[in-house]
């Protein structure tokens, strides 16, 4: 069950666009919130708060690649793979990444902190190469850096 | 207009029009996938590609409309190579496993590669794979997902026109799919129209899986026996068994679509329980005998009871074709000289007569579509999606593509309210006060041009007060629908047959049609019947007050209420039942089984083993409507053609056993080669019907009046006025008066019953065909939660539920499809007899028996036994 805060919340975000059905995405990323994928029964109850057919919402949640199908760790680390970034060495980020959590792309470490994953671009091309650890934007990234932050997350 | 050149031929065409439609005008037609006639357009597939001259781009026929001087082309080089390398990406991911694919052989990606596609791919990559096994679906649907081909007909199919939209798009790009949510067994109709609409072998009928090729089935087209509407189909046989029923997209009203009844609601025919041999009783049992025997039997039952003055009785069903039941009542009218004859629709004289004044039925009436060209339509008296599917579905379709106000009026929640921008719940029976609160509203705010409104005295006791609390409806919304009725100039009124079972008035029916007419509006009135020819019933006098062809008579005769009352008092000598198991339709039924005890020889034929055939005295076997050639009549009083598909199982079809029966009681004038005999014959009764013939009833029937050979039917009548000389109605009205059995302290709750969407009546042909059956097994009482709260109910208990008259165990389904304090039970199963339960109190006026309404009480088992 969503918790009573996340229920108020997407009841909040219905009210701000003249059909209910539209507020379907903000509230998926509730759910998301919420148990840190999206859920068969997340999905149930934003179908519930809005009115939809489950089915619907299963559409969109699958449709976008930003919601989480499946659980991720404690920190969800994507690494922008785009041309901008990959130009400015995405490729190199992944790799430093990959080799001190010692875990593949798609993968999540064996306590449940991490996972890696490679997105689409994120709109920071001009502070390439970057990734995204939750709901921060790491910019401008060099080895010394992606060891700090990694450390800097317990 | 629009003038186009396409492939060089002019042709000049509405504006507006697809290019898809103007090149079939033109004589070409441009292959499609994704594109389905009566579904939004969603333009995917790309296979409709065609040039348009001074265009770089090729452009999709399905979704461009044509324009003043276009020239296009359909078949240039460019477009040949374009759709066959469309066809290629649609078979880059589609398996090539056509060899054991159930759609083999009727597969339309099949069909267009091998008529337009590439003859060989480079394409080396692995094939995108869902599942490596078909996975169930539900109970009627196995899917195999790596066959789909993202037309999307199925999800358009399921929301647009069934109205559950349980199918979706998942995924993106090359992986999407379709299917259900979480890929989770469906909740629905289980109708099978999203099956019938796959172009490949995605989403195929378990009930026909590996069991036949298409080119090895027989099949004929016929009409659907399960309810008013009317459906075309076709049944498909392989030798000499019933193994699936597809609809044909351009035959019939229902273009289509079927129901999960009409669908699959077929394996009864060949079902092992079959009544196959005659069997006349001796002493305790029935024992099987010869056709010879048992009509010889016949013979001297009827012969006995003439000859001792007792009265004879007639109970036709109106699943029968038209041509039996006239025979059926030439037989009791003409040779056993008796007007007791009914079928078994439980109406009463009078209750016909209002019906039919008010609907007006005996002068025609209108075509579903022409109805549904409005502006409301106002839903009464009917279990719509229940009963009659394909109405619903053709409702949702036309509403989803204009702009229509629908308002249900109805005690039980249904499909139908997701497309209604009005629902109306109130208690059962209170049909016409509901129609008097609207009818109310407008009259005060017109008092001035309704001043000669006949009635309208009987308006000024009808408060906002007293409608709330008889109809237990919320004022407001009975002004909302006065409101939305007022804003419209067309209004359609379908009136279903519950308001004639329960004692309502609907005087203010006939009010409200006169005063909306006096206003100026355009007022529609549409029959529903849950019978699949019920209205060809009353059109061949199978009623005791009517002969053929509507011929309103004041005879003496008895109908089937008067016949069961008449033979409890033991004045019945001799009662022939025609595919009716009255056992389970009459209301009272442990006083029908009093009155059959009482009845000394008792006939039934039937296709199946009911309730009422342990009583029989001697059993005739029937044929089902795959068994024979006949028309049914619909709801829009249009004549089809049934067909048969397989020989009588039984040796005879109804009809020759009609005439059996007349021969050995020493007539002469009833011997026919065929149906189409007996039709001509009864033509020549009715001047409605006297231009038509089975042969002109091809492909899609014809809607009487026909008067003459020539004539095409009618599809509109007097729609303007009453047919009265002042062009008003005549009243005859009374209070509304509250049911016989209201609830009390000992008995709370009010039971209404009706049907449901998977069975048929006393469910002896659905139950017998597994498909649907499996969706419904077992009955259960539906409870609203408020009171399954105060009676400390869980869903799916089993508790004790009794009337005045009778109890049953039945397991409860909490549901706010009813409402607080109504209780409802369906009446299609053997092992929940619902009418032990009911009331047989005769509606004072129309002599209805109360099977909408009455009171029980509900226990807990475990503090009863």
């Amino acid at each position: 069950m969503l918790s009573e805060k996340a229920v108020k919340e997407i009841e909040e975000i219905t009210t701000r666009y003249p059909v209910k059905r539209s507020a379907v995405m903000p509230a998926l990323f509730v759910v998301q919130k919420e148990y840190g994928y999206v859920t068969e029964e997340g999905m149930r109850e934003v179908a519930k708060i809005l009115g939809l057919r489950p089915i619907l919402v299963f559409e969109v949640a699958t449709f976008y690649t930003m919601y989480n199908k499946k659980p991720v760790g404690k920190y969800h680390i994507q690494v922008c793979r785009n041309i901008s970034c990959s130009l400015l060495g995405a490729e190199h980020v992944v790799g430093i990444i990959e080799r001190k959590l010692g875990i593949k792309v798609k993968e999540t470490t064996s306590d449940k902190r991490f996972t890696l994953s490679e997105v689409e671009c994120l709109g920071s091309c001009g502070t390439a190469p970057m990734m995204q650890i939750n709901d921060k934007y790491y910019e401008s990234l060099t080895e010394p850096m992606i060891d700090d932050i990694l450390k800097s997350l317990k | 207009m629009a003038t186009v050149k396409i492939n060089g031929k002019e042709i000049t065409i509405d504006d507006g029009t697809l290019i898809l439609d103007a090149a079939k005008t033109a004589g070409f037609d441009i292959p499609t996938m994704c594109f389905h006639a009566r579904l939004s357009k969603l333009a995917s597939c790309r296979v409709c590609l065609v040039e348009i001259v001074g265009q770089k781009k090729l452009q999709p026929s399905c979704v461009t409309p044509v324009m003043h001087g276009m020239e296009v082309l359909t078949e240039s080089p460019v477009v040949k190579s374009a759709r066959s390398s469309m066809i290629e990406l649609l078979l880059a991911n589609h398996p090539l496993d056509c060899p054991v694919c159930d759609k083999g052989g009727e597969c339309e990606l099949q069909d267009i590669t091998f008529k337009f596609g590439p003859r060989q791919s480079p394409f080396g990559d692995n094939k995108r794979r869902f599942n490596e096994e078909d996975y169930i679906l539900s109970p009627v649907i196995v899917q195999n997902a790596n066959r789909c081909i993202q037309c999307k007909r199925c999800v358009r199919i399921c929301a647009e026109t069934v109205g559950v939209g349980v199918l979706g798009s998942i995924e993106r790009g090359a992986k999407t799919g379709e299917t259900s949510f979480v890929r989770e067994y469906l909740d629905c109709d289980h109708c099978g129209n999203c099956i019938e609409v796959c172009p490949v072998g995605s989403l195929m009928s378990r009930s026909y899986r590996y069991k036949s090729r298409p080119w090895d089935l027989k099949g004929v087209d016929t009409v659907c026996v399960y309810c008013g509407t009317g459906c075309q189909l076709t049944v498909q046989a392989r030798k000499d068994e019933v193994v699936r029923v597809i609809s044909k997209p351009e035959e019939g009203i229902n273009n289509e679509t079927l129901c999960a009844r009409g669908r699959y609601g077929y394996s009864f025919i060949n079902s092992i329980d079959r009544l196959l041999v005659p069997m006349v009783r001796m002493g305790n049992t029935l024992e099987p005998t010869t056709w010879e025997d048992a009509v010889r039997a016949v013979r001297n039952g009827l012969s006995e009871a003439i000859n001792k003055g007792k009265k004879i009785g007639g109970i036709a069903s109106s699943r029968l074709s038209n041509e039996e039941l006239y025979l059926f009542q030439k037989l009791m009218r003409g040779v056993l000289k008796t007007n007791n004859i009914d079928s078994g629709s439980r109406w009463d004289t009078a209750a016909v007569k209002t019906y039919a004044e008010i609907m007006e039925l005996s002068k025609g009436g209108l075509s579903i579509y022409d109805a549904l060209n409005t502006d409301t339509l106002l839903i009464l008296g009917f279990g719509i999606s229940d009963e009659n599917p394909v109405t619903d579905y053709i409702i949702r379709r036309i509403s989803g593509n204009k702009k229509m106000n629908i308002i249900m009026a109805s005690p039980r929640g249904m499909k139908l309210d997701n497309s209604a921008v009005l629902s109306i719940r109130h208690n059962p029976g209170t049909e016409g006060v509901i129609i008097g609160g609207i009818l109310k509203l407008i009259y005060d705010k017109n008092i001035n041009s309704l001043k000669n409104l006949g009635g309208k005295d009987y308006l000024k006791d009808l408060s906002k007060e007293k409608v709330s609390d008889i109809t237990k409806t919320a004022w407001q919304d009975i002004e909302a629908a006065s409101g939305y009725i007022m804003a419209s100039n067309t209004i359609t009124v379908a009136v279903g047959s519950d308001v004639l079972r329960v004692p309502s008035r609907i005087e203010f029916l006939r009010m409200l049609i006169e005063a909306l007419r006096i206003l100026g509006k355009d007022v529609k009135l549409f029959p529903l019947f849950d019978r699949s020819n019920q209205r060809g019933a009353l059109e061949m006098g199978v009623h005791p007050d009517i002969l053929p062809g509507y011929n309103f008579i004041d005879g003496d005769g008895l109908g089937a209420d008067g016949i069961i009352d008449a033979a409890s008092r033991g004045e019945v000598g001799a009662l022939y039942l025609a595919g009716e198991d009255i056992l389970s339709d009459f209301p009272d039924g442990v006083f029908a089984r009093e009155a059959l005890r009482q009845t000394k020889f008792l006939v039934v034929q039937d296709i199946l083993p009911t309730e009422t055939t342990e009583f029989a005295d001697v059993i005739l076997p029937g044929s089902s409507h795959a068994e024979k050639d006949g028309t049914f009549t619909n709801g829009e009083r249009r004549i089809q053609l049934v067909r048969k598909a397989i020989e009588p199982l039984g040796g005879k079809a109804d009809w020759e056993t009609i005439c059996l029966v007349a021969k050995a009681l020493g007539i002469k004038n009833m011997e026919y080669s065929s149906p189409s005999e007996i039709w001509d014959e009864l033509a020549g009764l009715a001047p409605m019907f006297a231009g038509v013939n089975h042969k002109k009833l091809e492909p899609d029937g014809i809607q009487w009046p026909c008067p003459d050979i020539d004539h095409p039917g009618t599809a509109i009548m007097y729609t303007e006025k009453f047919n009265r000389p002042n062009g008003k109605a005549l009243f005859n009205f009374r209070e509304h008066i509250a049911s016989a059995e209201v609830p009390d302290d000992k008995y709370p709750l009010i039971l209404s019953t009706g049907r449901r969407r998977q069975h048929y009546n006393n469910g002896s042909m659905t139950r017998r065909s597994n498909a649907i059956f499996n969706q419904w097994p077992e009955e259960s009482l539906e409870l609203n939660p408020f009171d399954a709260r105060r009676f400390n109910i869980k869903d799916s208990e089993k508790v004790l539920a009794s009337s005045r008259r009778g109890e049953m165990e039945v397991k409860v389904h909490v549901t706010d499809r009813v409402q607080p304090g109504i209780t409802f039970l369906a009446f299609h199963n053997r092992d929940a007899l619902t009418n032990l339960l009911t009331n047989d109190a005769l509606d004072p006026v129309c002599k209805i028996p109360e099977y909408k309404s009455c009171a029980i009480k509900i226990e807990k088992l475990n503090g009863h036994k």
